[in-house]
């Protein structure tokens, strides 16, 4: 028998296949970083083009003394730590009732994604209206129901404003919880609670040594998720009060958005975008490593 | 046709569809941006109207959204992508001449019959820093009060023509007329969000040595003017409580619906007005505040850029949107006033009342200064200042001091 003349055979037809996703990746996401990334390096308002020069960090640097960058982490600070933890718990909540049986399951498991279906654009435009201190019908129930004793300009109040939205965000953003622990959940067998029972473990025994056990996994993925795609986000509240009354509902990602767009000073706001990107990267290798040694244990 | 004929049938429709499709890739094409919020505008049948008179010139109309029209002309003028003429307004004109991004107008003006037909304070009031035209005015408005008549006449009280008569008026029109306890109708929507600096300025700018330059705005006049719009909302509550968010649609519809009073904007809202209001709903100058008078004057205008492929069929389309008879068109659309005075003479698309608020108010209705900065003061500075300080977040000197370092750092 002769010797093959190669030990492995290289194998083109893998690359080939990848290839197309890989260029597509490489030109929407990392070329639009770099490009980020460059901007932010240089003095780029868009209507001195004769102006772009090389500055350094110089941005960055103006970041450390910019009270309206403080203003606006604190608030991102905020809008991840409430909001998150809001669309988790009532995903949760909702996934366990979709996991009995009753006679309309079908029909709630496809109503409860509407939320998430919806455009952000026409949830902020009705929310704006729920919100809305002469005709709002939030203000209407909390004042029949004598919880208030005047209209509360939800939007307008730099103290209620960022909770209205973060509860905004909450309602559109559950499904998703619902939808991923519902089918954690599905995926338990039911012998392990038969077998609890049996054993006398009562119902919340069940739920926290079986139950949460078992969706442990696609709860830290989900959450992982949803702390990058909330942190990320600022259409609802661009479209809500657009950072305002004033900063009250400023967030890194809008105050990026608004110097770059608005201001047209796109290398100040891609260096807010540069921070607020390594900010993110940090929080989310610190939540990998203290969730997944949890999961571990 | 014989038989000898019709061999050359197939060679002649070969030859006309060619001559169609090469006729076709010949014309030269506008790339025109626009804004209009009315849906049913008669841009359509303008752009007909201008491709049958002007053979090969095709008109390619785009209604851009006016929430990011600036952001989007902006970046494709940078992406090498800017149509090839636009709907301005004033405060965009020293941006683009920084970018390069406009021909001057002068060369056209002089050869163009339709000059004369334009009203000429518009050409001054359009005319660039350094002396040359860029811009050519398409409509214009003037900013007044809308006042509910009916109230007024209900509560036997005058429109107000000092600030001091306003803050009356306003306090009167505040109550509460179910018994409740709360105050559902308030004496005037102040419309705190983006594009309100024209309510403020009002009754600020209007004041004897308030102004822009260095200094003026953090005078003690200067102070006192913003602190009479706090005192509006803080201390009277005159303002409905909404009112640091408020835009243009929140301002018109809490008019129309009754929850206030009083507010201000333009003719261009009249005509719904009048549908919603009827005769309870009139105008006036706005107050004089201060020992002046300011109001905001309207303007827009239509340019061409320096990227235009063929800026003389552009120029052929926007001299054609201000010429007599497709300006009132044009107008009809946006429910603003035309420039040209034939069409403004015969003009009857307005209540009579609107027009006579607007044209009261023609002497003392001023622009913006003519800076880059005051692009930043309407889109950033002004918004956010203004709902800081109707918030208690800071005060009025401190708003009156961030937009007077805006303009004089």
């Amino acid at each position: 028998m002769g010797k093959t003349p190669f030990r492995h055979s290289f194998q083109v037809l893998p690359y080939v296949m990848v290839a197309p996703s890989v260029v597509v990746t490489l030109a929407i996401v990392f070329v639009p970083m770099l490009q980020a990334i460059w901007m932010s390096l240089h003095e780029y308002v868009l209507f001195r083009p004769k102006a772009i020069q090389w500055i350094g960090i110089q941005h960055f640097l103006k970041i450390l003394e910019d009270e309206v960058f403080w203003i606006s982490l604190q608030h991102t600070v905020v809008w991840i730590s409430l909001t998150v933890p809001a669309q988790l718990l009532l995903g949760l909540l909702t996934a366990l009732l979709l996991n009995q049986h009753f006679f309309w399951r079908p029909l709630a498991r496809a109503l409860v994604i509407i939320p998430w279906a919806l455009p952000s654009v026409v949830i902020s435009l009705m929310w704006v209206w729920i919100y809305d201190a002469n005709f709002g019908i939030l203000n209407e129930f909390l004042l029949r129901l004598k919880l208030i004793s005047y209209s509360i300009p939800w939007l307008a109040d730099p103290d209620t404003a960022l909770y209205a939205i973060i509860l905004t965000l909450t309602w559109q953003g559950f499904p998703f919880f619902a939808v991923m622990i519902l089918a954690g959940l599905q995926a338990i067998p039911k012998t392990y609670y038969e077998a609890a029972a049996i054993d006398g473990a009562s119902v919340i025994q069940q739920f926290f040594y079986i139950t949460i056990p078992g969706i442990a996994g696609v709860i830290f993925t989900s959450v992982l998720l949803r702390i990058i795609w909330v942190a990320n986000s600022l259409d609802v509240i661009f479209v809500m009060t657009g950072g305002g009354p004033g900063y009250a509902t400023h967030t890194l990602p809008l105050y990026a958005f608004v110097e770059a767009r608005t201001s047209l000073d796109y290398g100040y706001g891609s260096a807010l975008a540069v921070t607020f990107s390594l900010l993110l990267t940090i929080l989310v290798v610190l939540y990998l490593t203290r969730a997944q040694r949890s999961i571990d244990q | 046709m014989n038989f000898h004929s019709k061999p050359l049938v197939l060679p002649f429709l070969f030859f006309l569809l060619a001559g169609s499709i090469l006729f076709h890739a010949q014309a030269q094409t506008v790339r025109f941006w626009y804004h209009f919020d009315n849906a049913d505008n008669p841009m359509t049948s303008l752009v007909e109207k201008f491709e049958s008179e002007n053979p090969g010139i095709q008109i390619e109309a785009e209604n851009i959204p006016w929430n990011s029209y600036y952001d989007q002309l902006y970046t494709s003028i940078a992406a090498g992508d800017a149509p090839d003429a636009a709907m301005v307004k004033l405060n965009a004109l020293p941006r683009l001449l920084e970018m390069e991004a406009l021909v001057s107008l002068d060369n056209y003006f002089s050869n163009w019959a339709g000059k004369a037909n334009v009203q000429e304070n518009l050409f001054e009031l359009t005319r660039a820093a350094d002396g040359k035209h860029y811009y050519l005015p398409v409509q214009y408005v003037i900013l007044y009060l809308y006042y509910r008549a009916d109230l007024f006449a209900e509560l036997g009280l005058q429109v107000p023509n000092t600030c001091e008569d306003f803050r009356t008026v306003a306090k009167a029109l505040t109550r509460d007329t179910n018994g409740d306890g709360r105050p559902d109708t308030y004496g005037f929507g102040f419309r705190g969000g983006k594009g309100g600096h024209d309510h403020w300025a009002s009754l600020t700018l209007s004041r004897n040595g308030v102004g822009f330059g260095k200094g003026q705005l953090t005078s003690a006049e200067g102070v006192k003017g913003t602190q009479f719009v706090l005192d509006l909302f803080q201390k009277d509550k005159v303002f409905p409580p909404s009112a640091p968010n408020d835009g243009f649609k929140e301002i018109i519809g809490a008019f129309q619906a009754g929850v206030t009073a009083m507010t201000i904007h333009h003719i261009g809202s009249s005509k719904g007005m009048v549908e919603a209001l009827g005769n309870k709903v009139s105008a006036a100058p706005v107050p004089e505040c201060g020992g002046g008078h300011w109001t905001a004057f309207g303007d827009e205008s239509t340019a061409i850029f320096s990227s235009a492929e063929d800026k003389d069929a552009a120029w052929k389309w926007i001299s054609f949107l201000s010429s007599d008879g497709n300006n009132a068109e044009f107008n009809k659309a946006t429910g603003q006033l035309p420039v040209t005075k034939t069409d403004s003479a015969k003009w009857n698309l307005h209540e009579k009342r609107f027009v006579d608020a607007t044209v009261a108010s023609l002497p003392y209705a001023q622009l913006l200064p003519n800076a880059s900065e005051t692009a930043d003061f309407t889109n950033s500075v002004w918004p956010i200042s203004m709902q800081r300080a109707l918030t208690g977040q800071i005060d009025a000197r401190a708003m009156n001091r961030e937009i007077d370092s805006l303009y004089n750092p």
